[in-house]
């Protein structure tokens, strides 16, 4: 592994090297996909924002290069099916959209190519204005990274961010939101709940919600996670329990069918008023504050995540996409291109303005973002954040369905949190078990 | 007819009246909220008068591709029908006319068919299909479906040679008619009305087959009820668009259930009932 | 009284259909056999191995799995009866003379919910029960009912759709039936008594029973298929207060990957259906 890291960060340095060469000819997007005109990409996008505003950008792309980039739209609750069943079929798609839960996955399947083997490759589609640096680290780690590898470059990014109704917060007597998740529910949960109205939502169902936006959320801040340093369940220590178990304490200020709520209902409830505060991804920001689907509009503040006793962990998902190993030559140079400039400095003004969040540094340093309320927040929840929010390996598909099953059994109380924990504890490490994990024959990368 | 008094007959007509409200309500509703837009669909408590529009249609027919899909599952539904009728129809006149061994068995194998849960056969399916090549392709699509369309029409169909008298094939052979000639030249014209039945329940229930959809297709054979539930991001829901993706799919399988509403109950009990 | 014709012609007619019917019916489900009796994860195609029956092992002590099973049958039972009940009294009703046109209309009504594509009605159906925007709280007398997100009113939410899209194919059925009731015995019947459940017991029920058996075994079968209108409508949530068997099943093999696993539930699935299909087919069905 270590080997492998090192050639790839010489070739990486390499192409840097003769990227910044190439700038001397002078380097321009139409004459790199000169080779690959008339090169269709297939690529997987979500329903979306951030896909959207790529969507509204790509004529520019396909026009400048003759590349054809061709959408196939899937909810995101499809979006892992889909794409694993293409990748094992050997189907068609040329660029994999990688959540940060799903990159073990792909890279240990090696159904994506690491990014210094693609530039390496086709060292003169490397724009010499990449600047990988310039990513949040953590966001480009976590997202685009598996055991010290690159493998994507960070596109659709989501910290998660406290939104609340200043409206409202204020009405009950408060100049601001609150600091700690203990303050939330003592002190504000009670002022902002009653007359159909609640103070706080948190998104729960049975899918991907209930274990990222749920599940995780309350263990970490309270000193949780799911593994201990064996890969053994840590969640019947003591601060995962108290992380669930202020869950269920948090639900009787939240609305009754909450276990249900997908970020849909959750972001309504927020937007027509009923719920004052609520902790959602990022790219939310346009929904809530656009009047057209927005009911509170002028009272939409951002601030980060309230910090529990272990401080502020606040959830952390994101996407990035990268090559495809089982596309032919000509489609992985154009899927490259593709990816470079979907996500490059240069396009990540336009695209935050169009309802993207990019993971480029220099994009939040430029003046006239007074708009994007959520800026500062996310800014600082990516300077430190925990990777392993919910760890990225192989066998996260099948532990998600487990976590997905008992943590929403215990929400509705038919299992305690401890019975939960038990539950879920001994079916993830017979998961982990049959992977290896213990035997040795895997190392515990997380 | 008597002249015995129909004492209840205002109770007769309120329940006559609750049935037909109960069966068309849910029709009514998934096609008002199709007319409405995003925020009026959304609205608390919902809206019954409103303005319409037509922009849910226009954005799903023509930006979000579910024509194309509508055009997938016709294709397909009327494929797979018409090879089931080519399929079925001999075999059902072997069932009907021929004595052989092991014809119990065959038959009670039809019948398991019809009962088999498609996610039994969907794993393996894919697998299948994925090392020939065949995902999302229209040919595997129509090809599966048979698994519950052979056996309808081979139900249906083996009822219907079964009522035909046998005289009638008797004379023929006397003349010298081929067993083949026997099923399409006088058996079969007799026979049509249960072709025709057994043809228009496999089109409806491959037209609304979702599971295989779902898992053998990706973007070029896209079903339609596999479109309608590839809406359902849970960042958005777009209930209007839903609805009216909804409404596109249902409206041509309701038509063909009027056609057909005589022997609806029969096909669908497979000559249980007699 | 039949022909004796050759083999070669019986094959003609009838082997192009057990030929296709075999090869995609039986070799997927020999394929399922292999596949479950390996460990077999889509996204561990490199680790595929022989396990033997570990997996059948696995699924036979998962309370989970029997948990199905059992919310399945128990579906069964609970909209089953209504169906019956409710369908019973439609069919009365329908068989009452008079109100030609109304009648004719009701009938045609009927055949509409049992067409509907089962994905469909499950969209409808979050549509409709939307705890905020939805018209049955609405019709309820602007009631708050928590549909979606309860355990007990999700189940009874699956239920009522259950029962609206296939009460009227039970209702039918039994109409059916009551045709077939020769006017004078029904006439004479009247004659003798005023009790109405008398003439149901004794003259109508006997005409009625083949058409309840099919209607036994059809539900049975479907209910252990259903998935389209619970998937679109709760995907098995609250929790898993909704998780049907099918659904079950494809979760495993679709969302964990787990196809080894799914394949030995998939078959075990398959053998408590063919086993019920056998008795009621050997005991109530008429034969070839």
């Amino acid at each position: 592994m270590k080997l492998r890291t090192f050639l790839a960060s010489t070739a990486l340095t390499a192409t840097l090297a003769t990227g910044a060469l190439a700038d001397g000819h002078g380097w321009s997007l139409k004459d790199a996909a000169a080779p690959y005109a008339g090169t269709t990409v297939d690529v997987v996008f979500l329903l979306r924002p951030g896909y959207e505003a790529i969507e509204a950008m790509l004529p520019a792309f396909e026009e400048e290069t003759g590349i054809k980039i061709n959408i196939i739209k899937h909810p995101y609750e499809n979006a892992l099916g889909e794409q694993v069943r293409d990748f094992v079929a050997g189907g068609d798609l040329d660029v994999a959209l990688i959540d940060l839960v799903w990159i073990g996955n792909f890279a240990e399947n090696d159904w994506i190519l690491p990014l210094a083997d693609v530039q390496a490759k086709f060292p003169d589609t490397v724009d010499p204005e990449l600047d990988i640096d310039d990513f949040f680290p953590l966001v480009l780690n976590a997202f685009g990274g598996w055991n010290d590898t690159i493998y994507g470059l960070p596109v659709d990014n989501y910290s998660g961010l406290l939104f609340y109704n200043r409206c409202m917060l204020e009405d009950a007597g408060f100049d601001g939101p609150p600091a700690t998740w203990a303050d939330l529910k003592d002190v504000y949960g009670p002022a902002l709940t009653g007359d159909g109205k609640y103070a706080y939502a948190l998104q729960s169902k049975r899918n991907e919600t209930q274990s990222a936006d749920s599940f995780a959320r309350m263990i970490w801040p309270f000193g949780g996670s799911f593994l201990d340093a064996d890969f053994k369940s840590n969640l019947l220590s003591e601060e995962s329990q108290a992380g669930l178990q202020f869950r269920q304490d948090l639900m009787q200020y939240m609305p009754d069918g909450v276990v249900a709520y997908d970020h849909a209902e959750t972001v309504n409830g927020f937007a027509q008023g009923d719920i004052a505060m609520i902790t959602e991804w990022s790219a939310f920001y346009s929904t809530v504050v656009s009047p057209d689907t927005s009911a509170v509009a002028d009272c939409v503040e951002i601030a980060p995540e309230p910090t529990g006793p272990a401080g502020r962990k606040p959830a952390l998902g994101g996407f990035s996409m990268a090559v495809a190993s089982q596309a032919d030559e000509a489609e992985q140079a154009a899927a490259y291109l593709f990816i470079q400039w979907a996500t490059s400095k240069a396009n990540a003004r336009e695209y935050l303005e169009r309802g993207g969040v990019p993971a480029r540094q220099s994009v939040y340093m430029e003046d006239g973002l007074e708009d994007f309320k959520f800026v500062p927040a996310l800014v600082e929840s990516w300077q430190d954040g925990v990777p392993e929010f919910r760890p990225r390996f192989a066998e996260w598909p099948e532990i998600t369905e487990i976590v997905q099953e008992w943590g929403t059994k215990m929400m509705l109380g038919e299992v305690t949190t401890e019975e939960g924990a038990m539950e879920i504890g001994e079916r993830m490490e017979a998961v982990l078990e049959e992977a290896g994990y213990y035997s040795g024959e895997k190392p515990l990368a997380q | 007819m008597t002249a015995r008094v129909q004492r209840p007959l205002w109770g007769q007509i309120i329940l006559l009246c609750l049935i037909l409200l109960i069966c068309v309500f849910p029709f009514y509703w998934m096609v008002t909220t199709s007319l409405k837009t995003h925020i009026v669909a959304l609205q608390a408590p919902p809206a019954w008068i409103f303005e319409p529009t037509l922009q849910n249609y226009r954005e799903a027919l023509f930006e979000d591709g579910v024509l194309r899909t509508l055009i997938n599952s016709l294709v397909i539904a009327v494929c797979t029908t018409m090879l089931a009728v080519i399929l079925g129809v001999p075999a059902a006149f072997a069932l009907a006319r021929f004595e052989f061994r092991g014809k119990k068995d065959l038959w009670f194998w039809f019948i398991t068919n019809r009962m088999v849960s498609p996610i039994v056969l969907a794993l393996p399916f894919f697998l299948i299909a994925r090392n020939l090549g065949m995902l999302d392709k229209h040919i595997t699509l129509i090809l599966i479906y048979l698994t519950f369309n052979l056996p309808i029409v081979i139900w249906i169909v083996t009822d219907q040679f079964r009522g035909i008298p046998y005289d009638l094939d008797e004379a023929a052979r006397l003349e010298g008619a081929s067993q083949f000639t026997i099923m399409t030249k006088i058996c079969l014209p007799l026979a049509m009305p249960g072709v025709a039945v057994s043809s228009i329940f496999a089109f409806i229930f491959s037209w609304n087959e979702l599971m295989f959809g779902l898992i053998l297709t990706r973007s070029e054979a896209k079903t339609a009820p596999a479109m309608a539930v590839s809406f359902m991001e849970g960042y958005n829901l777009p209930y209007g668009k839903i609805m009216a993706t909804s409404t596109l799919i249902v409206i041509p399988v309701l038509i063909f259930a009027l056609l057909a509403s005589k022997q609806l109950v029969r096909g669908l009990t497979m000559g249980a009932v007699k | 009284m039949r022909d004796k014709v050759s083999r070669r012609t019986i094959f003609a007619f009838i082997g192009p259909a057990v030929v296709a019917l075999a090869a995609i019916g039986i070799v997927p489900l020999l394929y399922a056999g292999w596949t479950s009796l390996h460990f077999f994860n889509l996204t561990k195609l490199k680790k595929v191995k022989f396990i033997g029956l570990e997996n059948y092992w696995d699924v036979l002590t998962d309370e989970v799995f029997w948990q199905a099973m059992g919310r399945t049958f128990f579906l069964l039972g609970t909209a089953l009866p209504l169906q019956i009940g409710l369908g019973m009294v439609i069919a009365l009703v329908l068989h009452q003379p008079g109100l030609t046109v109304l009648k004719t209309l009701a009938r045609l009504s009927l055949v509409l919910p049992m067409a509907t594509t089962y994905a469909v009605v499950g969209l409808l159906g979050q549509v409709m029960f939307n705890q905020k925007f939805g018209v049955v709280n609405q019709l309820m007398g602007g009631a708050d009912i928590n549909w979606i997100g309860d355990s007990t009113n999700a189940f009874a939410m699956i239920i009522f759709w259950d029962v609206w899209q296939w009460t009227p194919f039970v209702a039918l059925v039994l109409l059916a039936g009551l045709t077939m009731v020769p006017d004078e015995v029904e006439e004479a019947a009247r004659l003798e008594t005023k009790s109405r459940w008398t003439v149901l017991r004794f003259v109508q029920l006997p005409f009625l029973l083949p058409g309840l058996v099919a209607v036994l075994i059809l539900r049975t079968a479907d209910t252990l298929k259903l998935f389209d209108m619970v998937f679109t409508l709760t995907r098995g949530g609250p929790g898993a207060s909704t998780e049907f068997i099918s659904l079950m099943i494809q979760r495993v093999g679709f969302r964990g990957f787990d196809q080894g696993l799914a394949s030995a539930q998939a078959i075990i699935l398959l053998i408590i259906t063919i086993f019920l299909a056998q008795i009621y087919i050997r005991v109530f069905y008429k034969e070839v």
